[in-house]
C-alpha cells in the first residue's frame, strides 16, 4: 500500500529536510572549529546556540509571512515598489532557515552524548 | 463581523512566535558572556561552590537538555527564579506587580499618542498647505527625531523644575498609599472610590505619558494626514459631496473610517516601541517599572529576570497585534480574505 503525500505538505517537507541536512553538515563542521579554539563542551554549547538563533528566527520569519505576508504584498503592489518580494518566497526561505538551524541543534545535540 | 476561523488562524500563528522569540531569547543569553552560577555565588566564592551551584541550578546538563526545560518551565507559565535581584523569589511573581507599571504607562503614552495625533492629522490633511499644516508636520517632524532620554529631562527642567505644575518622579502624591488590586494605579484608585489620588495619579502619569507618546503622536498623524489626504480624493468621497452631504459629515462618515485602516496598522506596532521606550522613560521618571527593572537585571546578570521581561513584553506586543489585526478586519472586511 502506498502512503501519499500531498503537495503541499510534500514540497515544505522536502525543502525542511534539505536545508537541515546543510545545517547538519554546518553544524558539524562549526563543532570541529569552534574544539580548535577551546573545549568540545563550549564549542557544542555555541553551535547549539547560533543554530537555535538561526531556528527562532526562521520561525519568526515564517509566521510574521504568514501574518502579514499578503498585506505587504498589497502594500507593495499599492506603492508600485517592484521590489519582487512575495509571501510564498518568503515563506518557503524561512522553511530553509528553520531546517538549517534545526539541521545544527540537532548535530551538537547528538555529538553531546556521552560527555 | 470578524469570523471564528479567522481568530482562530491567528491565534494558532501564536504559537510558532512565540517558540521562536523563546529561542531566540534561550539563544542570545547562552551566547551572552558571564556565568550565572558565578554571579550567585559572588566574585569571592571558591570553585567548589560556583561548581555546586552550576549542578543545582542544570547548568551542567547538555545544551539541549537546558533548552528543552527552558520551553517545558515556559509551557507551566514558569520563568524561574531571580539569582539576583530578589534572590530565589519567582520571576513571574516580580513581574506580577512591575508589569502593570509599565503598561499603565505605555497605554497613557498611546493614548496620548492617539488622542493628539488623529485630530492633528485630519487637521492637517483638511487645511493642506496652510500653516496649520506645515506647523503640524514640523511638529511631527520633531517628534520623531527626538530621542526619549533627551525629551524627558528637558520636559522636567521645564514643566516641574522651573514651572512646578508637575511632579519629577514617583507614582502618586506621598500623601496617597498606592493601592495594590490591578497593580494600575488609576484603575486601582478608581475602584477603590479614591478620586484625589486618582487625580494624583493621572498628575503623576501626565509627564512621563507625554514622553513616551511623542513619538506616537508624531507617526501617528503624519499617518493619518497622508492616509486622509488619499482618501478625500475618492470617487466615493466626491460622490457623497455631489449628492448633498455636508463636507464634514462625509469627512467624518465616509473619510475617516477608511483613512484609519493604516492607522491602526501603525498603533499596533507602535505600542512595541512604547514598550521598549519605557525603558528609558522610567529610568529618567524613576517609575518602578519593568523597564527600570530590566535595566538594573542586564546590569546584575540576572538572566531569568531579563528573559521573563523579554518574554512577557513578546507576549504583550503580539497580542496587540493580534487585536489590531482583528480591528484592522472589522474596519475593513476584505482583509479577512
Amino acid at each position: 500500500m502506498s502512503l501519499s503525500v500531498p503537495d503541499q505538505i510534500r514540497a515544505p517537507g522536502r525543502r525542511l529536510v534539505t536545508a537541515a541536512l546543510a545545517g547538519a553538515i554546518a553544524g558539524g563542521v562549526a563543532v570541529a572549529v569552534f574544539t580548535i579554539d577551546g573545549d568540545f563542551r563550549t564549542a557544542t554549547e555555541q553551535v547549539f546556540s547560533l543554530g537555535a538563533l538561526a531556528f527562532g528566527l526562521g520561525l519568526l520569519g515564517w509566521s510574521g509571512s504568514v501574518m502579514a505576508g499578503t498585506g505587504i504584498e498589497n502594500m507593495q503592489r499599492y506603492m508600485k515598489t517592484r521590489s519582487n518580494w512575495t509571501e510564498a518566497d518568503s515563506r518557503r526561505a524561512m522553511t530553509r532557515l528553520i531546517g538549517f538551524g534545526l539541521g545544527v541543534m540537532l548535530v551538537a545535540s547528538v555529538s553531546t552524548v556521552g560527555l | 463581523m470578524i469570523s471564528k476561523r479567522y481568530i482562530v488562524k491567528r491565534l494558532l500563528l501564536l504559537i510558532p512566535v512565540l517558540l521562536g522569540v523563546a529561542t531566540l531569547v534561550f539563544s542570545i543569553l547562552q551566547l551572552s558572556p558571564g556565568n550565572p552560577a558565578r554571579v550567585i555565588a559572588g566574585e569571592r566564592a571558591s570553585e567548589a561552590a560556583v561548581r555546586e551551584i552550576e549542578r543545582r541550578l542544570g547548568l551542567n546538563d547538555p545544551i539541549w537538555v537546558q533548552y528543552g526545560r527552558f520551553l517545558w518551565d515556559l509551557l507551566h507559565l514558569d520563568l524561574g527564579e531571580s539569582y539576583v535581584y530578589r534572590r530565589g523569589q519567582p520571576v513571574a511573581g516580580l513581574l506580577r506587580w512591575k508589569f502593570p507599571i509599565t503598561m499603565e504607562l505605555a497605554v497613557f503614552g498611546q493614548l496620548a499618542g492617539i488622542l493628539f495625533g488623529i485630530p492633528i492629522g485630519i487637521i492637517s490633511a483638511v487645511k493642506q498647505d496652510s500653516l496649520t499644516d506645515h506647523l503640524s508636520r514640523f511638529g511631527a517632524l520633531t517628534g520623531i527625531s527626538v530621542p526619549i532620554f533627551w525629551s524627558g529631562p528637558l520636559l522636567i527642567l521645564l514643566f516641574s523644575v522651573t514651572l512646578g505644575w508637575f511632579p519629577t518622579s514617583t507614582r502618586i502624591g506621598s500623601e496617597y498609599t498606592a493601592p495594590q488590586v490591578t497593580g494600575l494605579l488609576t484603575v486601582d484608585t478608581l475602584l477603590l472610590g479614591q478620586y484625589e489620588a486618582f487625580i494624583s495619579a493621572v498628575h503623576h502619569l501626565f509627564l512621563p505619558s507625554l514622553v513616551i507618546g511623542v513619538y506616537s503622536m508624531a507617526l501617528i498623524s503624519r499617518m493619518m494626514r497622508s492616509s486622509m489626504l488619499e482618501v478625500i480624493r475618492k470617487d466615493y468621497i466626491r460622490t457623497a459631496r455631489a449628492k448633498g452631504q455636508g463636507a464634514k459629515i462625509t469627512l467624518m462618515k465616509h473619510g475617516f473610517r477608511n483613512a484609519l485602516i493604516p492607522v491602526v496598522t501603525v498603533i499596533g506596532i507602535q505600542f512595541g516601541s512604547l514598550l521598549g521606550g519605557a525603558v528609558l522613560t522610567e529610568t529618567v521618571f524613576a517609575i518602578p517599572g519593568v523597564g527600570k527593572l530590566l535595566v538594573t537585571v542586564i546590569q546584575d546578570g540576572d538572566y531569568p529576570v531579563v528573559q521573563g521581561i523579554v518574554l512577557v513584553f513578546a507576549v504583550v506586543f503580539t497580542l496587540v497585534n493580534l487585536l489590531v489585526d482583528l480591528t484592522y478586519s472589522y474596519l475593513d472586511p476584505r482583509i479577512e480574505q
